[in-house]
């Protein structure tokens, strides 16, 4: 493990002071929240800081309630007994193992890195294959995923919770050295494997705002996994709706491309004129073509993307869309 | 008999009488006691054999161990005797070791798949602060290996690497931080060369060959190995009744044993090397050791730590541990190493990844005619076990089955990947699945149940397969039998609804291998077992057994707890230095319980003999009409005339002190004379039978096994708890395999998954609902009856899943791992065939009974009878392979049968129409072709 410095601000001003004062100094640093993506990332070498901020001691970031989730919640605390959104709860008891979920949090969860095959490895590993675009290590170094093209890292969002609070609307604060933004959650991603969402330097995520209505919201969450314990998703897609409402129904994706998103384009194609048994089949369709998986994950990109339709057609059948 | 015998020192009167320990006080309890159990306790006759007077049944017949049996231990479900070490966190395992003022070890490690190296600098290494020593392949040039026929490893690459992650350097340094940052600065001149990752070019010719065999390469290929075996008629094969010709794709799977390699070596202040590791087979590491270090075997302790896990990934010796060796005689100081998990699977030896081909015919009586098995297997950089991986593929496959014909080519190649070795179910995994595959197409083209096609081709107790493997016990039709009826299969098979499947596999294994690998069985034994009894009662057995958790420990102290009849307390074994135990050839090929318990059921005899004979000399008794039970000593026809285990003991001790014994086991002459005749030959024989269940999600091609009735055959089940451990564990083992584990190579020959998270070692959510059936088929040789139980469980759950995944979904698949993508192409190739809109609308398979039923059916009741006679010794008449098809098993088969075959070589108009492995007897070996 690299050595680093950890720092443990005890409020939000004083984290973004710790971060003001960092980036003043030239110091580049990361924050972390429950450490279950950051530290094995250190370990392996893979773009390692200096510096580290822990989130772990700021109180707004711990405070949970039915509506507003602080980033450090722990996944394993996202349970019904607390009065957590149902569909939040199924995604979160579907994340990687009980064990994890007790350090794991909403907010390391929603800034996720993005994972790929040729970036999850060990520095000696990287080396031989001459780095790759996300960690180019200064070399400038090529995509291994898709050779000769240098501009966009196509490394995967596999994030769970993501495209369930994007299903509730859900809008996340953010708090950096300029101030308080507050925006929904797809708005939050980013499309760049590298980049992953709109976080400054020295801003981060304080907690998830669920709307008002989110609790009429019925929803189900679909993920493709080989295990079920460990397993980041292969493919997972979200849906949910006021029951009896089409107009409400939002479907949302993720695991499939850099970031989690939205399909209200194709939901809003078809949901006009709901026909019983045929719109299903025709919008599960619709999100397969809408979805471009690559080769870097456990599953071939190919068969993640058929598939998409099964895990969209068995999400709306779920929540009695017919 | 007097107020009895009193132990010195202490006093027992003491004592209180609410059977209560005085704290603090060390009492010594009632004279001839091993605990706090004032009474001895009353012979538990149910684990007394029938034929000497006890309860326990024996379907099997009588065992030359039965006299020996006291009731104290042997068929008892007990915990295993180093199990409080572990569940306590108090085992030591290879890097928990500790010794003061240690350095660290890291090693430096190719980046490339293949290339030479020019030039080593390693002066930046050596000048930076805290680095304690440096040393590379020239400090340790000679070769060593597993195998005396393939020593072509090196402590570090000499010349050149073979594979990324190959070992180029190494470095020792005052902690983990300044050894890593010691190896950026190894300056290194590389020539890179074209490597191999496909191991079908690994049979063409290349400008440099991985690896060079002088005068025996094999052209200027890439084979290490190759084997060709022909038994039987093969004039048998023509007008095949039914057929099924399979080309299986195999990946390779690796051991996921917890705990990573780690070694400690140190120089003690006598200049005698002490080496710590977590290793199966001590021995062989001894040996290499000594070969490298240019070092006597006396000069060197081996001490094997408690082993996180084998299953066969730690037997073989590991450059890590020469390593280890020399920078510590370099620095004069403790080296420790311990392996990241990426470094695991770049040293590997793991399952081979395979391209097989199995083509089986049967004639119109259902008798299986013809088994060609074709083997091409990627053996990676390095030779490893895999001179013998290579007969393993089509030997071990030969049987239960009785067949008419037998043909087999095999070739193991090197390939740029880690390299391949032996791992649970050596060599035996792969071939096997795609046989019993291959039988389950065969009883559907002939219209029976796959499971009685099996029951009326089963080879008999005390017969000879077609390769001349001499089968003794044989539990194989129990086996099938037990699962048929736990799993109600004759109510389920085939008429299950679509996504729900069972199907049903065999396997057959080798308890222990005939050979030791070093030298001739007939000049020195295959195992030793020493004993030591000192005046305090307890028992130390030394033995070289190694432990890596399957219990061998507590196997050879359940033995010799018997033959004494004391508990199993008091036997403490002793297994750790290669000082203290006598030569053992470790934990492989399923030998330990077999060879072991056996040697230290002699040396226990031998001591029992004295301690008897002073019993004698106290009663006035004949040691023949004596009784051992729970440390006392009795007449058989008057239990109150007796001595106790100690007093008897001391009697024995007068004259010599405490009493020492040594036991050997040593296995029969047996076997053919063939080339590669000793491959696979053992004592006895492990069978097994399992029966799967599985959901199949049919949209997404998810295949999740829920029910597993597995039947295995050990013999006698010594300790039945961790025979079914073995069970279940291998249950576990074997669903990674077919379900989801391999190691991946990318496009770039990289191993892409070389973590614990992308190697998807199925977790406790994937186990289904085991079901260990314990057959005892009781071995006439095997200790108290006992064979196998840790590898061979593991052969059928492959096949009985695929066959399971058939039923559900009537789609053959011959890829393994059945990942969902490949199950899910499968089933929409299927659907686009049968011109369905949803994949939901498939076909489920089904069975109506044909004509050959009835003769299956009929011919199997007859060889359960024959089967019966033979096993209870009743019928002692000749039998080997070949009677079912009319021959007599008196007469040499080749003096019978015109055309009957026995080759190890193939004949010229073979050549043609040979299978891929084939292919690579088309090569000439440089000395057929004239060179060197």
């Amino acid at each position: 493990m690299p050595p680093f410095t950890l720092h443990h601000p005890e409020s939000i001003e004083e984290a973004v002071e710790t971060a003001s004062k960092l980036i003043a100094q030239g110091d580049d640093f990361d924050w972390v929240a429950g450490g279950t993506d950051v530290v094995p990332n250190y370990k392996w070498r893979i773009n390692p800081k200096p510096h580290v901020i822990s989130l772990a001691s700021i109180p707004e970031a711990n405070q949970t309630s039915r509506y507003e989730i602080g980033c450090m919640t722990k996944l394993s605390s996202l349970t019904a007994d607390n009065e957590v959104h149902p569909l939040i709860v199924e995604a979160a008891s579907k994340i990687a193992s009980s064990l994890i979920r007790k350090s794991a949090t909403v907010g390391g969860n929603l800034c996720l890195d993005t994972r790929c095959f040729w970036y999850n490895q060990s520095e000696d590993w990287r080396r031989s294959i001459d780095w790759c675009h996300k960690a180019d290590c200064g070399t400038g170094a090529d995509c291994r995923v898709i050779p000769n093209q240098n501009t966009l890292c196509v490394a995967t969002y596999q994030g769970d919770l993501a495209p369930n609070f994007m299903a509730l609307g859900a809008e996340v604060t953010l708090i950096g050295p300029d101030g308080k933004r507050v925006m929904p959650l797809e708005e939050f991603y980013q499309l760049d494997g590298m980049k992953k969402n709109v976080l400054q330097r020295g801003e981060f995520m304080l907690k998830v705002t669920l709307p008002k209505d989110a609790y009429d919201y019925e929803g189900s969450y679909q993920k493709l996994r080989l295990r079920e314990s460990w397993d980041f998703p292969e493919a997972g897609i979200s849906a949910a709706w006021k029951k009896g409402d089409y107009s409400s129904l939002r479907i949302a994706s993720t695991a499939l491309e850099s970031i989690p998103k939205t399909h209200d384009d194709q939901v809003s194609e078809f949901v006009s004129a709901w026909e019983k048994g045929a719109t299903i089949s025709k919008l599960s369709d619709a999100i397969r073509k809408s979805v471009k998986p690559v080769n870097n994950t456990a599953l071939p990109p190919n068969y993640r993307r058929s598939v998409v339709r099964i895990l969209a057609k068995r999400a709306l059948n779920n929540i009695g869309c017919e | 008999m007097s107020a009895g015998y009193r132990q010195q020192p202490g006093n027992s009167s003491s004592k209180r009488t609410d059977g209560k320990r005085i704290a603090g006080k060390q009492v010594f309890p009632p004279p001839g006691s091993g605990g706090s159990r004032p009474q001895m306790k009353e012979r538990d006759l149910d684990y007394i054999p029938e034929s000497v007077g006890g309860k326990e049944p024996q379907p099997a017949g009588s065992h030359i161990h039965d006299r020996i049996r006291t009731g104290t231990v042997v068929g008892k479900s007990l915990s295993l005797v180093d199990s409080n070490a572990k569940v306590t966190g108090q085992a030591w395992y290879g890097d928990d070791v500790r010794l003061p003022n240690e350095t660290i070890g890291k090693i430096l490690r190719s980046p490339h798949h293949y290339a030479k190296i020019k030039s080593i600098d390693t002066s930046r290494v050596e000048a930076l602060p805290g680095v304690i020593a440096v040393a590379t392949g020239q400090d340790a040039s000679n070769s060593f290996g597993v195998l005396p026929v393939t020593k072509d490893e090196h402590a570090m690459a000499v010349e050149k690497v073979r594979h990324m992650g190959d070992l180029v350097a190494c470095v020792c340094a005052e902690s983990e931080a300044i050894a890593i940052e010691a190896l950026s600065l190894f300056d290194i001149e590389w020539e890179e060369l074209e490597p191999v990752f496909d191991r079908k070019m690994g049979l063409e010719d290349v400008d440099e060959p991985i690896h060079w065999r002088g005068k025996y390469h094999l052209s200027r290929t890439n084979v290490q190995k190759r084997v060709f075996q022909e038994f039987g008629d093969r004039s048998l094969v023509e007008n095949a009744h039914a057929s099924s010709h399979g080309k299986w794709s195999m990946e390779g799977v690796h051991h996921g044993f917890t705990e990573p390699h780690a070694v400690v070596a140190h120089w003690d202040p006598n200049g005698r090397l002490q080496l710590y590791t977590p290793q199966q087979v001590p021995h062989y590491t001894h040996r290499a050791l000594s070969t490298v270090l240019d070092v006597p075997m006396h000069q060197i302790n081996v001490i094997r730590t408690f082993v996180g896990g084998g299953f066969g990934g730690k037997s073989d010796p590991f450059p890590h541990e020469m390593c280890a060796a020399i920078l510590a005689r370099k620095s004069g100081r403790p080296v420790r190493i311990t392996f990241d998990r990426e470094e695991v699977y770049w040293i590997n030896r793991g399952r081979h990844p395979s391209d097989i081909e199995v083509k089986m015919t049967a004639d119109d009586i259902g008798r299986i005619s013809g088994f060609d098995i074709d083997a091409l297997i990627d053996g990676g950089g390095f030779a490893s076990f895999g001179h013998v991986t290579s007969y393993y593929n089509g030997v071990l496959a030969t049987a239960p089955y009785e067949l008419g014909s037998f043909h087999y080519t095999g070739a193991r190649v090197w390939t740029n990947k880690p390299a391949s070795g032996a791992m649970r179910g050596h060599g035996a995994v792969n071939t096997r699945c795609a046989v019993e595959v291959g039988l389950d197409e065969m009883a559907e083209q002939m219209a029976v149940d796959p499971i009685d096609l099996r029951l009326a081709n089963l080879l008999p107790p005390h017969s000879r397969t077609i390769t001349g493997f001499r089968i003794t016990s044989n539990g194989m039709r129990e086996a099938l039998e037990e699962v048929r009826n736990g799993s109600n299969w004759d109510k389920k098979f085939r008429q299950l609804p679509l996504g729900k499947g069972i199907g049903v596999g065999c396997g057959f294994f080798i308890s222990g291998s005939g050979l030791p690998i070093h030298w001739d069985p007939n000049r020195f034994p295959h195992a030793t077992v020493h004993i030591q009894v000192d005046m305090d009662g307890g028992v130390t057995v030394h033995t070289g057994a190694a432990d890596i958790g399957q219990g061998s420990t507590t196997a050879v102290a359940q033995v010799v707890a018997e033959v004494l009849a004391l508990p199993i307390e008091m036997i403490h074994v002793r297994s750790h230095e290669s000082d203290t135990a006598p030569v053992d050839l470790g934990s492989y090929s399923s030998r330990v319980t077999f060879m072991n318990a056996n040697a230290a059921i002699r040396a226990a005899l031998e001591i029992r003999e004295q301690i008897l004979k002073a019993a004698w000399d106290i009663l006035g008794y004949h040691p023949n009409t004596l009784v051992l039970n729970d440390r006392r000593i009795y007449y058989k026809h008057d239990p109150s005339i007796g001595v106790s285990y100690l007093k008897a003991l001391h009697k024995a001790q007068e004259d010599k002190g405490s009493l020492i014994a040594s036991g050997a086991y040593r296995s029969p002459p047996m076997g053919g004379v063939h080339k590669g005749a000793a491959a696979g030959l053992a004592p006895a024989y492990s069978f097994s039978a399992y029966v799967a269940e599985v959901d199949v999600d049919v949209e997404l091609g998810l295949v999740k096994c829920t029910n597993v009735w597995a039947a295995h055959d050990c013999g006698k089940a010594l300790n039945p708890l961790a025979v079914k451990g073995q069970i279940i564990g291998s249950c576990h083992m074997g669903l990674g395999q077919v379900l989801s584990e391999k190691m991946v190579y990318g496009r770039t020959g990289h191993l892409q998954n070389a973590n614990l998270l992308e190697y998807k070692i199925p977790s406790v959510h994937e186990m289904p609902h085991v079901v260990p059936i314990i057959i005892e088929s009781c071995d006439p040789e095997g200790p108290f009856g006992a064979k196998e139980a840790g590898e061979g469980p593991l052969l059928p759950i492959l096949p009985a899943v695929v066959n399971a995944v058939y039923d559900a979904v009537g789609v053959r698949f011959r890829d393994l791992p059945l990942t969902p993508d490949i199950v899910y192409k499968g089933i929409e190739r299927q659907r686009r065939a049968l011109k369905l809109d949803d994949c939901l609308e498939l076909p489920s398979p089904r069975l109506e009974h044909g004509p050959m039923q009835e003769v299956l059916v009929a011919r199997a009741a007859e060889h359960k009878t024959r089967d019966k006679a033979r096993q209870r010794t009743e019928d002692t008449s000749h039998y080997v392979n070949g009677v079912l098809f009319g021959f007599d098993p008196n007469i040499p088969l080749e003096d019978q049968v015109d055309g009957w075959r026995m080759a190890t070589e193939p004949d010229p108009e073979q050549l043609a129409e040979l299978g891929l492995a084939g292919k690579a007897w088309l090569k000439k070996t440089q000395r057929e072709m004239g060179r060197d």
